[in-house]
């Protein structure tokens, strides 16, 4: 077969590269291949629609820049899940934690003057992410010291949440006037945009490698990992379960109030309920596209980020409703997914190990 | 499992089971005291609670009969979504809510099969086939809906004659439209036939050592597909309740997470159609009960903590008294046949 | 081999593509891509969709945008556009993104070009109103208290383009931005001084989305005074969703089974004020003989009919006919700045028109016209 020597005769690094990315390249095309199906059974016109997508994603520095501000929250929110999956947790709470780190970081921002930029941002970002971190705890500790499930607890901590932080908008840190809302952060308290490009992005991506790093290159990591895969064995090997599982929730909690600290410092200026809505949810997305790999989580969040940002263009442009990029995110999730059928086209054999499970998370 | 485990479990069991009794008397007392002293708001406020829980017990039987298999469906919420927009659009062109209802069950059972499909044929994580479901319906359902659908009505109640006089029960019980009637014989169903039925045990013996129910000349992957498609079908109902007989209209997103606390339901009910069922009187109690204190307008508490009400209390009841669940043994592995 | 057939996959996609969008019109570009190398195939694919689309522009004309058909230049002097950006929910949301967009409608019927754009997402509040800025549209209509922000900020960097704000109050006014305000609580007073007259049982209640949203309050604040002003003593019971943002306004379960919780306990009339949950009430009350149901926003008639049975009014906000006016008063180069006081009232009684007794509509007029000139204060005051 030529196809054997070929790959042999290639060097073998842009034969893992290739390996890497050939599976989610061709799940991306098959997603947009039956995204564009649905679109003419709709009567649009999916080239015209694809292509205004496109426009509003990458056709200036603007739309770029948008495409960045909106890839920021899904990358923390998809960090904040794959971490908790890697320590055999599902964390469905990552919208509550990131509406606390939303509103902290809000009262942080407005709530003190005076400071300058080098301590009041770092602060308030500081401030918001633990509030993530604190939040992401108690369902932690509840699975730790009662048994109860942190996919219930978590659950029923985003309803909490969402009804806490809309309490403080509209009552004790409510801004003056009609609207339920925070007053405006200081100014010192902004992260900043340079020209187009959110910095608030580099911050994400610091996060994404700081996670990386903590996973796989730290004993706690390790630990993390061990409880993951088996708590049963983790046990035996000397490891405080009970703790790793608090730690886990907490530092997956902290990403995810990270998200909503950025959001609120980098992008909306103060708290807003609403303005925060499905962030934590998409995370989810994230995570299982990216297969729980925290630097998997960039290019993912990235993709999807791209489709939020130009979904505007496309309405504009080719009068395509933006619900649309929900089906194609699900169709390019099944087809990551079932690379049963994407290794079919594009010939790739499996690695060893490559399988992901995170259903050890579930009981 | 050590002795000494075994008895603190019993023990804990023993525990469980006592503060449940008391917790059960109090919330009678309660109950008769309520009837004796305000009726008519008891009485709307129970009714209350048995249609908040409908939804929710239906999809939490959804999610138990695929646990009970092996597979873990957290698309319920998905399958309950583009049932209730199938059913809707079945009721706007037929103007049958017979086939309607038929037509929202379909819909579950073919996305119950899609989940089979990507979870036994495929191999699939099960927690990313239940997303790509939940994401899908949400996608899907928002882009085809138009309005300016109008449906021609919605299932109406049926009191059961004389039954329906019988105070407080009559009204709660008897008096109601036909799928939360359904609901209330699922519950009785399911569990006879989970429990008390050959099927029931080839379905648990599926999904606690599938290999050895293989040894045993069992088809592991049909029982899964044909448990998880009427896994499906009943989550679909749960849809067709929204649509037709809960609201007789369809909206985008119209379920707002109900599949999400049915599934919290499914675990707090420790996987039996009763426990399920009492979760969801639970938390449909609690609702109902947010409700009315905002009604009495007496509490001077913003609205926003009497909505936490339910989530406050599943959590407390369910980090105080019930505690670990346990899953299925084989529940998330994909059966490989030797 | 494997390199090639994800390619093949790829063209033979953009193949479908151009022959089914362009009905079999543009199809040559698309075989010479067949043996082309990677980067290639990627170029020719980019062409080919330029191509496509530029065709399926002349060709497009959906049925739903008139608009579209007749695509003229924005930014020039001789077409006069008009935009619409929703607040987070969908243009046919029976409610007041619709009824602004009927209002804009009415200008597109006169001639003017018209479009609108859904938000999916808050914080693309911005970016949606610079679509329209930066293709040159002449009036930029926004819906919803929370695009005030921003909406002010586009007015100031856009000083050519007139911006209309729905539901914005404009503390400092600027020129080029009239916002679109309306006395909720007069309208919902009216809805009350009704449903104390229809009411037989004595007890009334209100189903409504969140508090967060100022009109639902000024409405519900409104309805319980207009039922006092009636019967002081009346039994008034009211709730609001017990969620967030999100989903006080998408819940129709949440409204119906509430409304059902408050029939059960003797209200005879419900007024729901809240988007599609508080359409869900309605359509429960509907489901019940000889109870009544007050609609909200928009005359409920037209657009749920599924509520007829009960229906007796809306408490309106004359949203359409408001925004129709701000756009001709800008075409005709008088527009108003700072706030345009939008008129209120309720809607026609329809079916019921002779189920309401003559003393009920002598006291409504009464009613209204003493909330007109001020006899009759609802007492609800603002922050």
């Amino acid at each position: 077969m030529t196809t054997q020597t070929d790959s042999k005769a290639k060097p073998s690094r842009l034969m893992a590269i290739w390996r890497a990315a050939s599976i989610p390249l061709a799940a991306v095309i098959l997603a947009l291949l039956v995204g564009a199906v649905i679109l003419l059974i709709s009567g649009a016109n999916p080239i015209a629609a694809y292509s205004a997508l496109a426009k509003g994603a990458f056709g200036s520095t603007a739309a770029f820049g948008r495409t960045l501000e909106k890839a920021t929250p899904l990358i923390l929110g998809g960090l904040a899940v794959a971490f908790a999956f890697k320590g055999g947790l599902f964390n469905i709470g990552g919208q509550g934690q990131l509406l606390f780190g939303a509103i902290v970081a809000a009262g942080v921002g407005f709530g003190i003057d005076g400071l300058p930029f080098i301590i009041h941002m770092p602060l308030a970002l500081l401030m918001g992410s633990l509030a993530g971190a604190l939040y992401g705890a108690i369902p932690g500790a509840l699975k730790t010291y009662t048994g109860a499930r942190e996919v219930i607890t978590t659950i029923m901590l985003n309803f909490i949440a969402i009804n806490f932080t809309d309490w403080l908008a509209d009552g004790p840190w409510k801004d003056e006037g009609i609207v339920a809302r925070t007053p405006a952060i200081a100014e010192a308290a902004a992260i900043p945009t340079w020209g187009n490009i959110p910095a608030g992005f580099f911050l994400a991506i610091l996060a994404a490698v700081a996670t990386w790093y903590l996973l796989y290159r730290t004993t706690t990591g390790y630990e993390i990992r061990t409880v993951g895969l088996n708590s049963n064995a983790a046990k035996y090997a000397g490891i405080k379960v009970s703790y790793t599982v608090i730690l886990t929730m907490a530092i997956s909690g902290f990403l995810a109030g990270m998200g909503g600290a950025i959001e609120t410092l980098g992008v909306v200026g103060r708290y807003q309920p609403g303005f925060n809505a499905g962030l934590g949810f998409d995370g989810i997305t994230i995570a299982l596209l990216a297969r729980t790999n925290p630097l998997g989580v960039v290019p993912a969040a990235l993709l999807v980020g791209a489709m939020q940002a130009g979904s505007s263009q496309m309405q504009f442009d080719a009068h395509v409703p933006f619900q649309i990029i929900d089906v194609i995110q699900a169709l390019i999730l099944f087809f990551v997914s079932a690379d049963m059928i994407v290794r079919w086209i594009v010939r790739v054999q499996p690695e060893e190990g490559e399988q992901v499970t995170l259903s050890t998370s579930w009981g | 499992m050590t002795t000494a485990a075994m008895a603190k479990a019993k023990s804990r069991g023993d525990y469980v089971r006592i503060v449940g009794l008391i917790f059960g008397g109090i919330v009678l007392l309660g109950i008769i005291y309520g009837y004796i002293t305000n009726p008519v708001t008891t009485t709307a406020v129970l009714a209350s609670t048995l249609r908040q829980s409908t939804p929710l017990v239906l999809g939490a039987l959804c999610g138990l009969i695929g646990e009970r298999s092996g597979i873990i469906n957290i698309g319920i919420e998905g399958q309950m979504l583009m049932a209730a927009f199938i059913a809707f659009l079945a009721n706007v062109y037929t103007g049958n809510l017979f086939v309607a209802v038929l037509a929202g069950l379909a819909t579950g059972a073919v996305l119950g099969g899609f989940l089979a499909f990507m979870s036994v044929t495929l191999k699939m994580d099960q927690i990313i086939g239940g997303t790509v479901i939940n994401i899908l319906a949400l996608g899907l359902t928002s882009f085809f809906y138009q309005t300016g659908l109008t449906t021609q009505g919605k299932l109406q109640a049926i009191a059961l004659g004389p039954l329906a006089e019988i105070p407080l029960i009559g009204p709660v019980f008897f008096d109601n439209p036909p799928i939360t009637y359904a609901t209330l014989i699922l519950v009785m169903v399911v569990h006879y036939v989970l429990f008390y039925t050959r099927w029931g045990l080839r379905t648990r013996a599926v999904g606690e050592h599938p290999s050895a129910a293989d040894t045993v000349g069992i088809n592991v992957y049909k029982m899964r597909y044909i448990n998880v498609i009427i896994g499906g079908s009943i989550a679909g109902l749960a849809g067709a309740y929204l649509t037709l007989e809960a609201v007789g209209s369809f909206e985008r997103a119209m379920t707002n997470g109900r599949g999400f606390v049915a599934l919290a339901v499914m675990i707090f009910g420790k996987y039996t159609p009763f426990g399920a069922w009492g979760a969801a009187l639970l938390f449909g109690f609690a609702v109902a009960l947010q409700t009315q204190l905002q009604f009495s307008g007496r509490l001077e508490i913003p609205h926003q903590f009497i909505g936490m009400l339910p989530y406050v209390l599943t959590i407390v009841v369910l980090a105080g008294f019930v505690g670990r669940t346990r899953v299925p043994a084989a529940v998330g592995k994909p059966y490989e046949k030797e | 081999m494997r390199y090639t057939k994800i390619w093949l996959v790829a063209v033979i996609f953009v193949m479908a593509l151009s022959l089914a969008a362009c009905g079999g019109a543009a199809p040559t570009q698309a075989p010479a891509e067949k043996e082309a190398a990677a980067e290639e195939a990627a170029a020719e694919e980019s062409a080919a969709e330029q191509a496509s689309a530029d065709e399926a522009a002349e060709e497009e004309a959906p049925a739903e945008e008139p608009a579209a058909a007749a695509e003229g230049d924005c930014s020039s002097e001789e077409v006069f556009c008009v935009g619409l950006v929703t607040d987070v929910g969908e243009i046919d949301d029976k409610s007041f993104n619709q009824s602004a967009w009927e209002g804009v409608q009415i200008a597109g019927e006169a001639g003017a070009q018209v479009d609108y754009i859904e938000t999916g997402d808050a914080k693309d509040y911005a970016a949606n109103i610079d679509l329209f800025a930066q293709n040159g549209y002449d009036v930029i209509v926004t819906v919803g208290f929370a695009l005030g922000e921003a909406t002010a900020t586009a007015a100031s960097n856009y000083p050519d383009i007139d911006f209309i704000g729905v539901d914005q109050f404009q503390a400092e006014p600027v020129d080029n931005l009239a916002g679109l305000i309306f006395p909720e609580d007069k309208a919902g007073f009216m809805a009350g001084a009704l449903a104390a007259q229809l009411t037989q049982s004595g007890t009334i209640a209100a189903v409504l989305g969140t508090d967060l949203v100022p009109p639902v309050v000024a409405f519900k604040e409104g309805y319980e005074a207009g039922a006092r002003h009636i019967n002081p003593d009346i039994n008034l019971i009211s709730t609001f969703h017990p969620g967030g943002l999100d989903v006080a306004f998408t819940d129709p379960e949440w409204g119906a089974s509430t409304a059902k919780q408050a029939i059960d306990q003797g209200a005879d009339v419900i007024f729901g004020a809240g988007g599609k949950t508080g359409n869900g009430a309605l359509i429960e009350v509907a489901g019940h003989e000889g109870l009544f149901c007050i609609g909200v926003d928009t005359d409920q008639w037209e657009t749920v009919p599924e509520a007829h049975p009960c229906l007796v009014s809306s408490a309106m906000k004359l949203i359409t006919p408001g925004v129709a006016g701000l756009i001709e008063m800008s075409q005709a180069g008088q527009f108003p700045s700072g706030n345009f006081v939008g008129d209120v009232g309720l809607a026609p009684f329809h079916d019921f028109e002779s189920q309401i007794s003559d003393e009920i509509k002598a006291s409504l007029e009464e009613i209204n016209t003493g909330l007109l000139d001020g006899s009759i204060e609802t007492g609800y005051n603002p922050g």
